[in-house]
């Protein structure tokens, strides 16, 4: 019963992994890879540890995922084009990486000769989990949320540089469209400030730009 | 040999909580029907069976018997497969809810626990199972190949990305004083006090917040934006006809079902009514039916607070909803969660 499983939920993982990486069309990719994650999220229920299972399918494929596929449907990015010049190392490059990865995993299969399945410790379930995690590996936790901190504020930073607009500005989306000149940080002036305004107008105003819309008909002729 | 007979009982349990739970969706829908007449002063539908009590199922009917149409230049695969997603993330999550306490059939001495799995981390796994359910709307606007659809599809994803976030840790404050994720269990603590030891007393903001986020979640007035009629014909399922938008709105129902069910495992003590456990004696015939009777009531109850929500507040405006959910509800999510952490900490004894 539990091979018949393994065969499945393996072989689907395996499946939809393949698939990620044929596709043409990235909305497809995207939706196999959120196969892979569930196939994955199976496979860890069927190692007794259904706690990992669960934050498996939500932060993968409940969360990152739909971010993922989300920019996909907002940017409705085309099929890719087959037999595109550019990257063409790379096909060399990802067969020579898999063949050592295949190799490893034969090398291992050949080596160990004994499989020891250790008793169930309830390793994978909430409580053991959470107890390791807020006593021996408290350091560890504590880094990585600091990572994850550093990784919002950076995206925090690099979206507010592109805009000259101070936070209090409110920008309403469609009634005027800003130059890529000005939204290039490269563009902005050296002596950038924080200005409040209540319209783009105004904020270009106090931020001694003529009219944004003006500017803007003016890139565009 | 066992285990073959376990599956075998397992699936009859799906299969009887599935048609209960679909039997009380359909009677939802019309009791939706006939309580916003009610609301709006006409009569709602009432010829078919007695006072309309037949209407679901001619409505199945119809939907069964109408004509298919599909869009010539939808994604033919993506479209088939969107309402199947959302039904069947809708559907799963049924099976780790506590119906009841285990109940023995008179005169015999088997009993029979009215929960079909339990899990350790079965909130856990409802959320994951929900947050799944989001694909089938998005990839129902992406396939139709409609900017309407589109447009409802990336304001659902968008939508139900951030009152996650709010449900999510709304759930924390009431997870920390039950000490446990298995909802099985979450029940059982809050059966002190002749079963009134419910969570919400000890938890009113988090049972707030956790109803106007299922609320979004759910897609349901006054936060309806991805179907919204007067700006998006009728958003992610434009395109959808006949059985297939059937399935969309059938697992509009399942899911507000479920939240319904999640806010009463949760903060409304689950099967627990007051003194059923004084009046009837633990583990005896009664006491399980009056159980599994008061959990079904208070779901009802729930559920009609919704459809009285529908009738009666207008619909949110886009900006407003994503100010609301990460300016409002958020902030006060984390709130809720240092005020129960503290007093946890201060007061160990106490809860």
């Amino acid at each position: 019963m539990l091979v018949l499983l393994f065969i499945l939920f393996g072989g689907l993982a395996i499946g939809c992994a393949l698939a990620v990486v044929a596709q043409r069309n990235p909305l497809y990719s995207a939706i196999s890879l959120v196969g892979v994650f569930i196939s994955l999220a199976c496979l860890y229920v069927m190692l007794a540890a259904p706690f990992i299972a669960a934050v498996q399918v939500i932060v993968y494929a409940g969360a990152i995922m739909v971010l993922v596929v989300f920019v996909i449907m907002l940017l409705n990015v085309e099929e890719e084009e087959r037999g595109r010049g550019r990257l063409k190392f790379l096909v060399p490059t990802a067969i020579a990486l898999a063949a050592i990865l295949i190799a490893e995993v034969a090398f291992i299969l050949v080596t160990v000769q004994e499989f020891r399945v250790s008793p169930a410790t309830g390793v994978g379930l909430t409580h053991s989990i959470g107890s390791q995690l807020f006593t021996r590996y408290l350091l560890p936790f504590e880094i990585t949320s600091i990572l994850l901190l550093m990784a919002i504020v950076g995206a925090m930073t690099l979206a507010r540089r592109g805009g000259l607009l101070s936070p209090n500005a409110r920008v309403i989306p469609g009634v005027t469209t800003l130059p890529r000149s000005l939204v290039d940080p490269k563009a902005a002036p050296d002596d950038l400030r924080a200005v409040e305004a209540d319209s783009t107008g105004g904020a270009a105003r106090l931020l001694g730009l003529t009219d944004l819309r003006s500017q803007a008909k003016r890139e565009e002729s | 040999m066992d285990t073959a007979i376990d599956i075998v009982l397992k699936f009859v349990a799906i299969s009887v909580a599935f048609v209960v739970v679909l039997l009380v969706v359909a009677y939802t829908v019309l009791a939706e029907r006939r309580v916003l007449g009610f609301i709006q002063g006409r009569l709602g539908p009432n010829r078919v069976g007695y006072g309309g009590i037949l209407q679901p199922f001619a409505d199945l009917l119809k939907f069964i018997l109408k004509e298919d149409i599909v869009p010539d230049k939808s994604t033919r695969f993506i479209y088939f497969l969107a309402p199947v997603i959302a039904t069947m993330a809708a559907l799963m999550t049924m099976i780790v809810y506590p119906f009841g306490p285990d109940i023995r059939i008179p005169f015999t001495s088997i009993t029979i626990p009215l929960t079909i799995a339990r899990l350790d981390i079965g909130l856990l796994y409802v959320l994951g199972i929900t947050s799944i359910g989001v694909y089938g709307i998005m990839l129902a606007g992406w396939s139709s190949n409609n900017k309407y659809s589109l447009m409802g599809g990336l304001r659902s994803s968008a939508q139900m990305i951030s009152y996650e976030l709010a449900l999510g840790l709304s759930l924390i404050g009431a997870i920390l004083l039950a000490g446990t994720l298995d909802l099985g269990q979450v029940v059982e603590q809050q059966s002190g006090w002749h079963g009134l030891r419910w969570l919400i007393f000890f938890q009113p903001l988090g049972f707030i917040i956790y109803m106007i986020s299922a609320i979004a979640e759910t897609n349901r007035v006054p936060f309806d934006l991805p179907e919204a009629e007067t700006e998006l014909v009728a958003g992610f399922h434009t395109e959808y006809s006949a059985m297939k938008f059937a399935l969309f709105f059938l697992a509009e129902y399942i899911n507000m079902f479920t939240v319904a069910m999640l806010a009463t495992t949760l903060f409304l003590g689950g099967w627990n009514m007051p003194f059923a456990e004084s009046l009837f004696g633990r583990g005896t015939f009664l006491f399980g039916l009056v159980s599994a009777l008061g959990f079904l009531l208070k779901v009802v109850l729930i559920l009609f607070l919704y459809i009285w929500l529908r009738g009666t507040l207008p619909r949110f405006r886009f900006d407003q909803l994503m100010n609301f959910g990460w300016k409002i509800l958020l902030p006060l999510a984390l709130l809720n969660i240092f005020l129960t952490a503290t007093a946890i900490f201060l007061f160990p004894n106490f809860f």
